[in-house]
């Protein structure tokens, strides 16, 4: 019965969701409120086991002195955050919202933003025209970002409209094979978990 | 020739980053460094366009799919986008599907109401912050469309006339991913009018959806920002000339030579090896 039952219930959300596709409001106007409820509460769920299972990795952490200052830092600064939130709230100008956006905020930023520095010494050692393929790929890529910026448009008036071909025509098809391969296996595996023969979301 | 290829051949990256940072900073003192003149793609003068032909009162529906990692591209645009809602006094209505949003909307729209056109505007009048949903995009929109308010639990006049999503007039989804996917999946069961503003990264992906329609208008990258921040400077709804977009279009663009200059440098060292190599 530990398989079974979710299978079942697999089945019939499965079926459910995508007549309620077809049949607009038809069936299951007063499932809507069910599913989101439903939704809402499983996700409240998981988010205090994500809560207990950060504490359960930091205690032991401390415990057993593995890099324990960096999840003293970490359990710190969450303890920190509740007890700001809790008290003050989160509302612009609160110490919680001064911490998040002159702490988390900058940081957050300043991490994502060094993909631009590995991204050109990237660039640098491996965009080499090696063939005809590469080559192809390096002028479009030229194009494409010269075609994003007002350089690209002083130096010729085309190359935003080369740069619009280039997306709207090759891209665009390569992006669209994407999807339909995507979207087919999406398909396939909707009909995998319907009929339970995908149970790798049941741990099995 | 033999010594200058051996220095580029082991070049420390170090002079590469030291390089795209100077590349970065120095044209946010000396923007004139560079012609920003540029013309608005129809994409972005189709956003435009939308929102100005809406009337007063219409509701109009952002959602802020992104965290302060993308703040420097998504920023200036959803500020000019709020902003124009709040010039054509639309009711705003802003949901942050990911958490680390919420505090970055919330204090662009107390900067936005810092400057005197806009300091009369009340939350939960002419706008609302709906907050963070903890399901996924899908139920929220079948939710929104059996009850708009009761799905985010919040109150205010700004309510008034709108029962489901369908009295939404439009909406703007703000993302660095695939995210605005999520809502276009829905779209042909519900049929809403919706756009996108997305990072230059993503923008490919989305194409497809605006030759389809399903997208009204998009847009894409900072330059998008950028064209849809001077649409407004040339209405005179902007003030400020270089504003958020276009302060940083003169670093795009020097940061993107120094990139070029790399590649060029890279390809010389591998031809010119593969050439000595030949003649060995």
């Amino acid at each position: 019965m530990k398989k079974e039952i979710p299978i079942l219930i697999g089945f019939f959300a499965t079926i459910g969701w995508y007549l309620e596709f077809f049949f607009a409001g038809t069936f299951f106007e007063n499932w809507k409120m069910f599913f989101t409820t439903g939704f809402r509460s499983v996700a409240i769920v998981g988010l205090l086991v994500g809560i207990v299972s950060v504490l359960r990795v930091n205690y032991s952490k401390i415990k057993y002195n593995n890099d324990r200052w960096y999840s003293v830092y970490q359990m710190s600064i969450i303890a920190l955050m509740i007890i700001f939130a809790s008290l003050r709230g989160v509302s612009p100008g609160t110490p919680f919202d001064v911490m998040f956006y002159y702490g988390f905020s900058p940081l957050d930023a300043t991490v994502f933003s060094l993909l631009a520095f590995y991204v050109a010494s990237a660039a640098y050692r491996s965009f080499k025209i090696k063939s005809v393929e590469s080559a192809f790929l390096l002028v479009a890529a030229i194009l494409i970002m010269l075609s994003k910026m007002p350089l690209g448009e002083a130096m010729w008036d085309k190359i935003p409209v080369i740069g619009e071909w280039i997306m709207d025509g090759p891209t665009s098809a390569g992006k669209r094979a994407i999807l339909f391969g995507a979207f087919l296996g999406g398909l396939t595996m909707m009909i995998r978990i319907a009929f339970g023969l995908e149970k790798s979301h049941l741990s099995d | 020739m033999e010594k200058f290829i051996q220095i580029l051949k082991n070049l420390d990256r170090r002079w590469i980053f030291l390089l795209i940072f100077l590349a970065c900073i120095i044209p946010f003192w000396v923007p004139q460094l560079f012609d920003q003149k540029f013309s608005t793609s129809k994409e972005t003068q189709r956003v435009y366009d939308i929102i100005n032909s809406l009337e007063e009162g219409d509701a109009v529906f952002i959602d802020w799919a992104f965290d302060p990692t993308l703040q420097a591209e998504l920023l200036p645009m959803v500020e000019q986008t709020i902003k124009q809602c709040f010039d054509r006094k639309l009711r705003v209505f802003i949901y942050y599907p990911y958490l680390t949003g919420i505090s970055l909307g919330e204090n662009l729209v107390e900067e936005i109401k810092k400057e005197a056109h806009y300091k009369d505007l009340q939350s939960g009048v002419d706008y609302i912050h709906l907050g963070y949903l903890p399901i996924g995009i899908d139920m929220m929109v079948f939710s929104m469309y059996s009850d708009f308010k009761s799905t985010f639990g919040k109150e205010g006049k700004i309510f008034k006339g709108i029962k489901t999503f369908a009295d939404i007039k439009y909406m703007m989804s703000f993302a660095g991913s695939a995210h605005p996917e999520l809502y276009l999946l829905l779209q042909r069961r519900f049929g809403f009018r919706m756009g996108a503003g997305v990072t230059a990264v993503t923008g490919p992906d989305f194409i497809p959806y605006l030759q389809t329609g399903q997208l009204d208008g998009m847009l894409f990258g900072l330059k998008g920002a950028a064209e849809y921040e001077n649409l407004r400077i040339s209405k005179g709804a902007e003030k400020e000339k270089n504003h958020r977009a276009n302060a940083g279009m003169a670093s795009l663009t020097l940061s993107h030579l120094v990139m070029f200059l790399f590649i060029g440098l890279g390809n010389l060292v591998y031809f010119y090896e593969r050439k000595y190599k030949k003649s060995n």
